[in-house]
């Protein structure tokens, strides 16, 4: 058989950008599907259009998620990628590796699949791009002895994942590594038997800065923060100002709530605690001179999700305040409150989020048991249309 | 023999040694050069992290290359983004230098840190989704290559970070992104009574549609939709292969800017729609290149030094964003689906 | 999840299944009238013993090993 050729995709291989066809081509020396993928994406921009089909069912023994089955709609053309399904493996706390475990994931790879894989994927496994049916079992066997396990996917708990956390970061506030392994390990049913109305997703962040976009992408967001004030070191202000920042200008007419005084004289800047925000933007600038307070923990947000169907929704405070530290029992009593009331009252598809949307913060709150505090909105309601309770009502 | 629920490696047996000794006792961070942090720790210890662009969709071989200047630089050790950056972790201050030389010598891009522009975070389209209005690697790596020289220098007012999703199930989550690329579809699903009478379960289906515009059909035992009311979003055609959306004429992108997940200065904020359509041209995309290369340049002229892109847009108002780049505005971008009146403009303060 | 399943709730969850394409477990523990808890239990101890399967189709469902085959 003649090589086919691929004139639309070998011109993104031009340009100083790390190319993704040069990548397919590399796995397609060695490997046959890859090279169909190659020739059937090569179709697909000739055609404007995809050529994969809905999903269907593949599995590992046991596991009720973290297999996505993939057909392409062209098998008889491409008979190589007829199966070419996904794998999600779930990444270590903060994508952290040893070279010797990439290589590990690399060599079952290419034993088992098309040589393709994503570092990483949106939710944060390791996604391991490309294999038969047939061949699925055998990989996770593999993968298990090697030590890793599936991510999910499907109805359930989807994989978590953090930031840097403390492993190399000055912000964290918690430990956000430790809790990612930890509730991970804790949840591996509901990450690995999908049980639920949807999925939902628990990304942490050890500081407002949210480098995970935790506020965005999880339905639950855990972001560190602190209750007291933050702590500022005046000769690190002296030293900045004699390199030159302008910190009236770059600092303090930045602040959202004027909550900082520098007095130029002095070299001395200062903080009302209690116009604070936390908001993360002087600690940014300032690294070596301001600080989080002592007094650490994480915000719990609740009902973030993209645009598909209601409109996106940014998930919104539940939980101003809460120390954070192992064994996490008292935010893991919080989460299973919420799946159980969820799994009550939701739709299916529907997300935690809509949900709450749908029959009220109120109730939620009540049946969660969670107590309302000014915290959790920017401002009260304008209407007076309360749903007052039967025992508030004189009778 | 395979276990079950074993869970994720430890964490803690992938840190390396300096990391371990220093763990939350990080002190401050500096940026020495673009793509280059260097975290210091209260006992004065030096961690360098090189950080550095990848297509996201890699080889085995590439994370064995990517493995051999760990081993060589970095004992061994490395990490990935929530970008889908690789970092280098070298302990060893002397090894920088080297590590950056092997890296262009790789033709490698290092960068990514402070003010510059950061890897973009996408999606499969067409490579491996079912669902896409257009691909996502194409496209990245065009804007990549068009953008390239803001993710090696921090030349830009601010951090810029942008996302791409080839539907709007928005796997990307690019809903919060200084520039969003989004697939758009823009006509309404095919139905095939076939497949929907064979595997639908027609409730669900009907229930799926955000505006109502799917109805059950007793006499096919299928649905139909009406037309005027469907707004594309392709929720439907997730549901069922049988509501094909997939349209070749019509799919295209659509450009929103100004959001965020920071909570710095500003709260975290959504994208909002300034190119409504612009059609799929593969393999490069000019037109989208050349629109988001166009809003990057505006925002460089006029933006404050620490303006991020919705900054810097609420700052002199969405009416002088339309100005200043010269974009069309039109009913299009006004909302009209169900939170429209928070964006209406309930006050007689504006500008021209 | 705790603990071993009732095998008369297992037993009830495979007879329910027999008569369905494909459920979610809410739905079986509707239809069978015992504690969603339970049912989840009960399913996550057969797919153990590979008589039944999860499937994720839009949603994720349950459904007796095999039953559901592959997209045309």
């Amino acid at each position: 058989m003649t090589e086919k050729k691929t004139p639309q995709l070998d011109e993104l291989e031009k340009g100083p950008w790390p190319s993704f066809v040069s990548e397919i081509k590399r796995a397609a020396v060695k490997s046959e599907a890859a090279k169909d993928l190659l020739n059937l994406l090569e179709r697909s921009y000739e055609d404007k259009k995809g050529h994969w089909k809905h999903g269907g069912i593949v599995g590992v023994k046991g596991y009720g998620g973290g297999v996505i089955g993939r057909y392409t709609d062209l098998p008889g053309e491409f008979p190589h990628v007829a199966e070419f399904h996904t794998m999600r493996l779930n990444q270590p706390s903060g994508w952290f590796y040893t070279t010797d475990k990439l290589r590990q994931i690399c060599d079952i790879w290419e034993k088992h699949g098309s040589g393709l894989t994503n570092f990483h994927g949106s939710t944060g496994d390791i996604i391991l791009l490309g294999t038969k049916t047939e061949h699925l079992q055998p990989a996770f066997d593999e993968y298990s002895d090697a030590g890793f396990d599936l991510g999910g996917s499907g109805s359930d708990l989807r994989t978590p994942s953090c930031c840097v956390g403390p492993g190399r970061c000055e912000h964290a506030c918690y430990d956000t590594l430790d809790m990612c392994y930890d509730i991970t390990n804790e949840f591996q049913d509901e990450l690995h038997r999908p049980m639920w109305p949807y999925k939902f997703k628990i990304k942490m962040s050890g500081c407002a800065n949210d480098c995970v976009a935790s506020i965005a992408r999880a339905d639950c967001s855990v972001i560190g923060t602190w209750r007291d004030t933050l702590t500022i070191d005046q000769d690190a202000i002296k030293a900045y100002a004699a390199e030159g920042l302008d910190i009236q200008g770059m600092v303090c007419d930045k602040c959202p709530t004027r909550a900082l005084k520098y007095d130029a004289a002095k070299q001395e800047l200062h903080v009302i605690p209690e116009d604070c925000s936390r908001c993360m933007h002087c600690i940014n600038v300032l690294p070596k001179a301001v600080q989080p307070g002592q007094e650490k923990g994480a915000t719990i947000l609740l009902g973030g999700k993209s645009t598909i169907v209601q409109s996106a929704f940014l998930a919104w405070v539940i939980v101003p305040f809460m120390k954070m530290e192992a064994p996490y029992t008292e935010f893991k009593d919080l989460m299973r409150r919420i799946w159980e009331w969820w799994d009550e009252n939701g739709k299916t598809r529907e997300r935690v989020g809509e949900l709450i949307y749908r029959v009220g913060m109120g109730r939620f709150l009540r049946e969660v048991g969670l107590a309302p505090v000014p915290q959790m909105v920017f401002r009260p309601r304008a209407n007076p249309y309360v749903f007052w309770p039967q025992d508030e009502i004189v009778k | 023999m395979s276990r079950i629920d074993a869970g994720p490696p430890n964490y803690r047996e992938m840190l390396p040694p300096i990391i371990l000794q220093n763990y939350g006792k990080w002190q401050y961070h500096e940026l020495p050069q673009p793509g280059v942090l260097k975290h210091v720790s209260e006992n004065g210890s030096e961690l360098y992290s090189v950080r550095v662009g990848s297509p996201r969709l890699v080889s085995i071989d590439f994370i064995r290359e990517i493995c051999d200047l760990a081993d060589t630089y970095c004992d061994g050790y490395l990490r990935f983004t929530s970008r889908n950056n690789i970092e280098f972790l070298v302990g060893d201050p002397v090894k920088v230098a080297p590590l950056l030389q092997a890296l262009e010598a790789k033709g490698l891009p290092v960068g990514g840190t402070g003010n510059a522009l950061s890897n973009i975070v996408h999606t499969q389209g067409w490579v491996h989704c079912h669902t896409p209005a257009t691909d996502a690697s194409g496209i990245v790596k065009s804007v990549m290559d068009d953008l390239f020289e803001h993710f090696g220098h921090m030349d830009l007012p601010a951090k810029l970070k942008i996302a791409m999703a080839c539907c709007l199930n928005m796997c990307g989550a690019v809903h919060c992104s200084d520039i969003a690329i989004l697939g758009v579809h823009r006509t309404p699903p095919r139905v095939n009574d076939e497949i929907i009478q064979k595997g639908t379960e027609i409730p669900t289906l009907v229930g799926a549609c955000p505006t109502g515009a799917i109805r059950p059909n007793p006499k096919t035992k299928s649905v139909v939709v009406n037309e005027e009311r469907c707004m594309y979003c392709g929720n439907c055609y997730t549901m069922s292969p049988g509501m094909q959306i997939l349209d070749e004429k019509n799919d295209g992108v659509a450009i929103l800017v100004g959001g965020k997940v920071s909570n710095a200065r500003t709260a975290p904020s959504f994208s909002r729609l300034v190119i409504p359509f612009m059609p799929n041209n593969p393999p490069r995309w000019p037109e989208v290149t050349e629109a988001v290369h166009h809003i990057v340049d505006v925002w460089m002229k006029y933006a404050r030094r620490g303006e991020r892109v919705g900054e810097w847009i609420e700052r002199i108002g969405w009416e002088k964003f339309f100005g200043l780049t010269g974009l069309p505005f039109s009913d299009k971008l006004i909302d009209d689906f169900i939170f429209s009146k928070e964006t209406f403009r309930t006050t007689a303060a504006f500008k021209y | 999840m705790q603990g071993t399943a009732n095998p008369e709730i297992k037993a009830k969850i495979l007879a329910y299944l027999e008569t369905v394409e494909k459920a979610k477990s809410k739905e079986i523990a509707q239809a069978i009238g015992e504690k969603k808890a339970d049912v989840d239990l009960g399913v996550k101890e057969l797919a153990l013993e590979d008589k039944v399967e999860y499937l994720y189709i839009t949603t994720t469902f349950v459904a007796l090993k095999g039953k559901v085959g592959k997209p045309n």
